[in-house]
């Protein structure tokens, strides 16, 4: 169990996962759910790029002399989750544009009553 | 009694997640398994393959540019259907 | 809130903001930034001149198709520029190709210059988009 005080970057991690899984689930607002699927989205952002540090090493920019290998920390999973970060914003922008076109035809955004309205 | 239910999936949910993370290798160690032969490549031949000093850049748009061709599809794609979706100039859609 | 206030300094501050831009994306590879941060810099500048400005006036000058048009040229052109590299195997067969250069210098590197310019003109334009069509329902 102390593994998890040790590594608390992995643990807030999956902390702010839970918080956002469950601000998807309680609330009736709409704009709400997307902010809860937001929040879950960074959460795994963070999870992965502290998976690249090593302790006592430098970021991955060569300035002046070359150190090495052993000079540098992983550079692959900063690298791959930038791809990871343009797809979160593209998913946010595209929903809140449904939720517009919800608002246009329903007239509210609570969900329960867009459910009592007539969708099915 | 929804807002319940919802809650115990939650906690039963993250239990299980934070019981896996208590077996992970620990954080900043040189010996993990994340770091292999693959960086060890990435940082030696950057400058000799690409002349970027900038290892994050040569890894994104060089190595593996076909990924950032990718990422960029998707932001167009979903710039056309906001279009697509908000267009006022039609009646009803 | 006066509008004649925020009009004034926001003439006098965007070209700040777009040469800012226009640093980070031409010096991508060589501290930290690139395509995708520079251009979110530009497309935050586009956003602010069509905040500020009158009402009745029209958009900043660029029509839609103008914008779709950009947008849709620098994605050819990023993959004619990496299917070309792939044909050519990365350096092996000899063809044609832009040379490495010095390390530490802005023209080095081959085709990571262009590659960065034509990420973050879809990146302004995708931010810019995303801006007007919620706002005000047309570009």
């Amino acid at each position: 169990m102390e593994r998890l005080i040790t590594n608390y970057y992995e643990t807030a991690s999956i902390i702010l996962f839970g918080i956002g899984f469950m601000t998807l689930l309680i609330h009736n607002n709409l704009i709400k759910k997307i902010i809860g699927m937001n929040i879950m989205d960074t959460s795994i952002f963070l999870f992965f790029i502290a998976k690249g540090y090593i302790s006592g090493k430098e970021a991955p920019i060569i300035k002046g002399a070359y150190k090495g290998v052993e000079g540098y920390i992983n550079p692959v999973p900063t690298a791959l989750m930038l791809t990871g970060i343009v797809v979160a914003v593209s998913v946010t922008a595209f929903a809140l544009a449904l939720t517009i076109k919800v608002y246009d035809k329903y007239g509210t955004i609570e969900l329960n009553e867009i459910l009592e309205k007539g969708g099915d | 009694m929804k807002k319940i239910l919802s809650v115990t999936l939650t906690i039963v949910f993250i239990g299980i997640l934070l019981f896996a993370l208590s077996e992970c290798p620990e954080f900043g160690n040189i010996s993990n398994p994340a770091n292999n032969y693959v960086s060890h490549r990435y940082i030696d031949q950057c400058v000799k393959d690409t002349g970027a000093i900038n290892i994050i850049t040569g890894i994104i748009l060089d190595y593996r540019a076909f990924d950032t061709f990718g990422e960029s599809i998707v932001l167009f794609a979903a710039a056309i259907s906001v279009i697509v979706v908000l267009n006022k100039s039609r009646e009803q859609v | 809130m006066k509008d004649e206030i925020l009009r004034e300094i926001g003439k006098f501050i965007i070209p700040f903001i777009q040469m800012f831009g226009i640093y980070v994306i031409f010096n991508g590879h060589l501290s930290p930034g690139g395509g995708f941060s520079g251009g979110t810099v530009l497309g935050v500048s586009l956003i602010l001149h069509r905040l500020t400005e009158e009402p009745h006036r029209a958009s900043t000058g660029i029509s839609e198709k103008a914008v779709i048009g950009f947008m849709c040229f620098s994605l050819m052109l990023y993959g004619i520029l990496k299917g070309y590299s792939f044909i050519s195997g990365g350096g092996e067969l000899g063809l044609l190709e832009i040379p490495l250069g010095t390390p530490g210098r802005i023209l080095s590197g081959g085709m990571l210059l262009p590659l960065n310019i034509a990420v973050g003109v879809i990146v302004c334009f995708t931010i810019y988009t995303f801006y007007t069509l919620f706002d005000k329902g047309e570009i």
